[in-house]
């Protein structure tokens, strides 16, 4: 029995691994410029089924090619937000913002069902064999998702303590005004940010296909989630991205073991709600930004 | 001409709902992401009850007053959030109420939805009733715009433009505005009930998908389109938008690509969206700036 | 009739108001002067309500307030201005001050259907307040104008004749003429002693020094979140803790 529960501990370390990379990401945006980015959300679909697209016929690249041209796309539709939409509306009021962010999420999940329809899609992998550990299976996939992570969760500690650069990122999430007076090269900075963004949460899409499905919902699920996980952990620190959403992921996978799984997803909306209950700003504060 | 009286039917409940969106959105600044909750709240406590036996008037009735209730219950704990945090968390809170449709099967049935809901026999079913649901219809649409009318026009409907424009002044001149915002909600929510409860007994059968964020989206671009914070943006809003939605059904697609047209509209309302932001925020109708907005 | 005792309010490390004591009594206007930083507007944001102090008491009245939200001190007649001018710039400026009318019955729904007649006499009554005030202000040809669209000092103006709408006990303003013409500011001065013989008392924060001497009768001086001293305008002029609070802080300044 201690199996079956240390199995949706396994399980909720996989999701919650995930959920934090989508986490960071919207943590930095919000870090910087001050919005919920509601179509961050596709930049996870999106990034999951353009490595689909790029692995299957005509194109037929072996998967681990394909991320390459999907993660430089997923780049171009974060840039392509700030450019098109973002920049314009930076002296908008809040509320301006947020709604151009739902219209746009809206616009790019009906654009995954124009190219690839409504229906669930999957990888045609041949089926990977798992891991076994006693009690506990692990797919191949599961673990490539907790390590690719950690990786990047390291690389991007150390872009921000090492680096010129996550110095000066660091120095815009806490006065962007101040920040471009100060000869910050906010063009730079910018970029790095949706970047970032954008590959975290690419990536993170591709992997979460990997292990289930796609389906033009999955990022707006996951972005519910990955909210979830900036209130916990907090923006202002990475690893307090991490920690949120592996608490987030743990919670709604131990849950199924309570209560049916059909309310696996109203656990964490639930979490949400008594978080902002009890922190209405967020645990350390999401408007710390990134540090 | 069947086919228009539809069309109209479900233009006037859209404003309906757009209009008691509009109270909350336009009117008082509360981004409220999940109203169509309260919508399916409504629709569905007036299914299952005329479903067992409960005369339609008085379920409906009763359906309004759950709307309205659930509305006082997302108010009082997310009230306290500002922007972005109240509208997460009402979103959230639909999504919630969604899963709740869709998972408590012994009472909504589930996925498969509730069919064969009534409607009164004074009205009878057919075609040859459509023209008595309209005039109902119309008769609810006109009587939420007058009641809203007044209500906006009035010192609480100002009261509400004061928080929206400045929450702390509204406090330093000892407007309680959270007790203010809670009967903006409450209203909106029992409105917008009263939306779902037409929706339900004429289309005779829902289910959980009918409320999804899809609907969200759909009845924010009314408001935004139209012009938030004024009496008629939203009705024009919500008319442009079903008529735009019916008019595509008339273009003769052939058949192999049908199948883009959902995906093609919902790029043009996304699109839409972010457009007014960028070029027209304030919709097609303005607000009328320093516009007297007592009656007196 | 206001009475603050031992009130502090931190924030992070840093502390803003240090147990700060002082009772406003029967003094018709005082002025509240300290370099920028000192903790004038936090105190202000404490006593309005808009704070939560971390120690102390504060009492209106004989009845303690501290604790209550923002609105029932309000109601209790404690009106205030803000720093930053603050109309609501898509009302009229008219409907700015009838907005301001304490306990309308029209802010409740349930009357405007059921007692339409009394909201509509209430509604007239206060217009008609509301104008008498416009004309005292001098902007009665501005009324339907949206406030958003009038000049800072106008606006300024508007504040104040929102609080009088409001039917205050005690009034409390911070930074009244900051950033108006010396005109606008006589116009000002000349409202605020209308109201003083009218019994209101009037508690403000004010930088020029020239003004704060002509109006006050007592001076409360801040210094680093501290209450350094208190008494009439002359002995604020020759207090040495006063003069060094000011002029140390701009040597400060200059050699930094």
């Amino acid at each position: 029995m201690t199996g079956y529960y240390t199995q949706l501990i396994v399980n909720g370390i996989v999701a919650g691994s995930i959920y934090a990379l989508f986490a960071v990401g919207l943590a930095m945006v919000y870090g910087v410029f001050k919005f919920i980015n509601f179509s961050h959300g596709e930049l996870i679909t999106w990034g999951g089924y353009l490595a689909l697209m790029f692995s299957s016929p005509p194109i037929a690249l072996p998967l681990y090619l394909a991320v390459i041209p999907a993660l430089l796309l997923t780049v171009g539709i974060g840039l392509a937000q700030d450019c098109f939409v973002f920049r314009p509306l930076r002296q908008s009021n809040p509320i301006s913002i947020l709604i151009a962010s739902i219209g746009l999420s809206y616009l790019l999940r009906n654009g995954i069902r124009l190219f690839w329809g409504s229906d669930l899609q999957s990888f045609n992998l041949p089926l990977s064999t798992g891991i076994i550990f006693g009690d506990i299976y692990i797919t191949r996939i599961q673990i490539l998702m907790v390590l690719s992570a950690l990786l990047f969760f390291s690389i991007l500690y150390f872009l921000l303590t090492r680096t010129l650069l996550g110095k000066s990122l660091r120095a815009v999430s806490d006065n962007i005004e101040l920040s471009s007076i100060m000869g910050i090269n906010m063009r730079k900075v910018t970029w790095t940010i949706w970047i970032l963004a954008s590959v975290f949460a690419g990536s993170g899409g591709i992997l979460l296909a990997l292990d289930t499905s796609l389906d033009p919902m999955m990022g707006m699920n996951s972005l519910i989630k990955a909210f979830a996980a900036v209130l916990l952990g907090g923006a202002g620190n990475i690893w307090g991205a991490l920690v949120g959403g592996l608490f987030i992921g743990i919670t709604e996978n131990l849950s199924v073991a309570f209560i049916s799984p059909d309310y696996k997803d109203f656990i964490s909306y639930g979490l949400i709600f008594i978080l902002l209950l009890i922190k209405p700003r967020g645990f350390f504060g999401i408007a710390g930004g990134v540090r | 001409m069947d086919y228009l009286y539809h069309i109209l039917i479900i233009a006037l409940i859209y404003s309906i709902f757009a209009q008691s969106l509009n109270l909350e959105l336009g009117f008082t600044g509360l981004y409220n992401f999940g109203h169509i909750a309260f919508f399916g709240i409504g629709a569905y406590a007036s299914a299952l009850l005329s479903l067992s036996g409960v005369p339609i008037p008085v379920a409906a009735l009763i359906a309004i007053g759950l709307a309205g209730i659930a509305g006082a219950f997302l108010a009082l704990p997310t009230l306290r959030l500002s922007g972005d945090y109240f509208g997460i968390a009402t979103l959230v809170f639909a999504e919630m109420v969604h899963l709740l449709f869709l998972n408590e099967r012994d009472i909504t049935r589930g996925p498969m939805g509730l069919p064969n809901i009534p409607r009164p026999d004074w009205i009878g079913t057919g075609v040859t009733s459509l023209p008595l649901l309209l005039a109902v219809v119309f008769f609810a649409a006109a009587v939420t715009f007058i009641l809203l009318r007044i209500i906006t026009n009035s010192p609480f409907g100002r009261s509400l433009k004061v928080i929206r424009e400045d929450e702390f002044v509204a406090q330093a001149l000892g407007k309680n505005t959270f007790l203010i915002k809670t009967k903006a909600i409450v209203t909106g929510s029992a409105f917008a009930g009263l939306a779902g409860v037409l929706w339900a007994h004429y289309i005779t059968y829902i289910s959980p998908s009918d409320f999804t964020l899809q609907e969200t989206i759909l009845v924010l671009l009314c408001i935004v389109l139209g012009g938030k914070g004024t009496h008629w943006g939203p009705v024009i809003g919500a008319f442009s938008i079903i008529f735009f939605a019916e008019f595509i059904r008339f273009i003769p697609i052939p058949s192999e690509y049908t199948r883009f047209v959902a995906p093609l509209q919902g790029m043009i309302y996304g699109f839409i969206l972010v457009i007014m932001m960028l070029k027209r925020p304030q919709g097609l109708i303005s607000e009328s700036r320093g516009q007297r907005t007592t009656n007196a | 009739m206001l009475e603050i005792e031992n009130v502090t309010k931190n924030f992070g490390a840093l502390t803003a108001v240090d147990n700060v004591s002082f009772r406003l009594g029967d003094t018709t206007i005082s002025g509240l002067i300290g370099p920028n930083g000192s903790g004038k507007t936090t105190l202000f944001h404490l006593i309005t309500g808009f704070y939560k102090l971390d120690t102390g008491n504060i009492s209106f009245l004989n009845r303690k307030i501290d604790g209550l939200p923002p609105h029932i001190i309000s109601r209790k007649g404690i009106v205030r201005t803000f720093q930053q001018t603050r109309v609501l710039p898509f009302l009229s400026t008219l409907d700015n001050l009838v907005a301001a009318a304490p306990g309308q019955l029209g802010e409740n729904i349930l009357p405007l259907f059921f007692r339409p007649a009394r909201v509509a006499k209430e509604e007239a009554e206060n217009r008609e307040k509301a104008l008498s005030i416009l004309e005292t202000l001098g902007l009665t040809k501005l009324r339907s104008t949206p406030a958003g669209d009038l000049s800072y000092g106008q606006q300024k103006l508007l504040e104040i004749g929102r609080v009088l709408m409001a039917d205050p006990k005690l009034i409390i303003l911070d930074e009244p003429t900051a950033g108006i013409n010396p005109t606008l500011i006589r116009h000002l001065v000349t409202i605020l002693e209308n109201l003083a013989e009218q019994s209101v008392k009037i508690f403000l924060i004010e930088h020029n020094m020239p003004l704060v001497t002509e109006l006050c009768d007592k001076i409360f001086v801040m210094d680093s979140g501290s209450l350094i001293f208190s008494g009439t305008p002359a002995e604020v002029h020759n207090n040495p803790r006063v003069i060094e609070a000011y002029l140390g802080r701009e040597k400060d300044a200059a050699e930094a």
